[in-house]
């Protein structure tokens, strides 16, 4: 199997997130985006998030993220990183550099709504005309 | 690779105390913790306790059965799908979950415009429907919102619990958002930077674009309230002893406020 590191992420803090669940045995890493901490972030989140942090099996670091991403993977002789899905525009960007140098998979969460269902996005009445009806049923087994 | 941050500590005081010396620029802006903790355990004794016919009965008032589970969804320590599957099991039928599933709909709907427009979120996605041209807004935060100085009781009580605790209450959130946009005329990006620095739960899809649902940029009208609406939920604690209650800007017949508010907008319809 391909060499593979996790990078964990502030929108999956999950111990069982979907990439942590697919590659357990992989050495996982967070990086504070110096970036984002520039952005006035409050100490409160900070000890939120590195609360959630301390459950999680991860090795914590502070920089650019790609660039850390990119340096522990290389440190762990990996060619391939894994993540779980956000819908954040700086995650899509972070997961382009690191596409320049590694494999990137993406793992999606269970999801709320079936997937590939097309949904009217203009209000959210009509989106939940839509999903409303779906959101009610539990999630079937094997997505869980 | 940067040096690992540390991972073992022997409490909490100890885990803060690190947190300041690593992050010294968020430490001096403000060095407040949350008594909320963060993690999955946290976020599980919360979901155990979930209630879903309590919360659709009471969640409107401050101390309704809300389920305090926003800033554990925000940063995916528990999904969508687990806190609706919680719900369900939690009732005998599916369609007495359903208030707490249309609120987590809610999320999942600002998570698929975000996908769809990105950064985005930060510009107005319709004009203003207040009446009001958008340079009628000031750019800035102003001071008393931000330190919890208007004399309103109710205001200066959400801005010091915004950020003393990093959470407050849906209706909190719409009020002090309807206030500073409405009655302070501010621009909603202000506000919205402000809630996404403190809030734990500060997602800048959810909190952007309910900024603009407030404002009315993604909504038909303005969202704003009364005196009387906000009485009644907060239990009256804090028009009770209000040092401005003589003076309070939400005070009054509803059709004059809205005059007020919006001079130029034809009257509201009734209600």
């Amino acid at each position: 199997m391909t060499p593979t590191v996790v990078w964990v992420h502030g929108d999956c803090l999950a111990p069982d997130g979907p990439a942590l669940r697919a590659f357990p045995a992989a050495p996982a890493v967070f990086v504070w985006d110096d970036a984002l901490l520039r952005r006035r972030l409050s100490l409160k989140r900070i000890v939120f998030i590195y609360e959630c942090l301390l459950e999680l099996p991860v090795t914590i670091v502070r920089g650019s993220v790609a660039a850390e991403v990119a340096a522990f993977a290389a440190a762990h002789g990996a060619r391939r990183v894994a993540t779980s899905d956000s819908v954040s525009p700086g995650f899509a960007a972070i997961c382009r550099r690191l596409a320049a140098t590694l494999t990137v998979e993406v793992l999606a969460p269970p999801p709320f709504i079936p997937p590939d269902v097309p949904l009217d996005l203009r209000r959210f009445s009509r989106y939940w005309q839509q999903a409303g009806p779906l959101a009610l049923q539990p999630t079937p087994p094997d997505d869980a | 690779m940067s040096a690992p941050l540390r991972r073992s500590f022997a409490d909490r005081a100890d885990l803060v105390a690190y947190v300041r010396e690593q992050f010294p620029e968020a430490a001096a802006r403000d060095a407040t913790v949350s008594p909320i903790r963060g993690g999955q355990r946290a976020a599980r004794e919360r979901l155990a306790r979930l209630n879903p016919v309590r919360y659709a009965a009471t969640r409107n008032a401050l101390d309704g059965a809300v389920t305090g589970l926003s800033p554990y969804l925000r940063h995916g320590v528990i999904g969508l799908a687990e806190v609706r599957d919680a719900a369900l099991a939690a009732v005998r039928r599916a369609a007495d979950a359903g208030k707490l599933i249309n609120e987590l709909g809610w999320r999942d709907y600002w998570q698929r415009v975000y996908r769809q427009i990105g950064r985005g979120i930060w510009r107005d996605r319709e004009p203003l429907k207040t009446g009001w041209p958008a340079s009628a807004y000031a750019a800035a935060l102003p001071d008393d919102v931000a330190q919890g100085t208007t004399g309103l009781a109710c205001i200066d009580a959400f801005s010091q619990q915004l950020r003393d605790t990093g959470y407050l209450h849906n209706h909190a959130r719409l009020w002090l958002a309807a206030y500073l946009v409405h009655w302070r005329r501010v621009r909603w990006q202000a506000g919205a930077r402000w809630f996404l620095e403190h809030l734990l739960d500060g997602d800048p899809a959810s909190n952007n674009l309910s900024w603009q649902w407030v404002a009315s940029s993604f909504s038909s009208k303005p969202y704003w309230f009364d005196r009387d609406n906000l009485e009644r939920l907060s239990g009256g604690r804090f028009c009770r002893g209000c040092p401005r209650a003589g003076d309070c800007p939400f005070a009054g017949d509803r059709a004059v406020l809205y005059r007020r508010l919006f001079p130029q907008l034809p009257p509201e319809a009734p209600r």
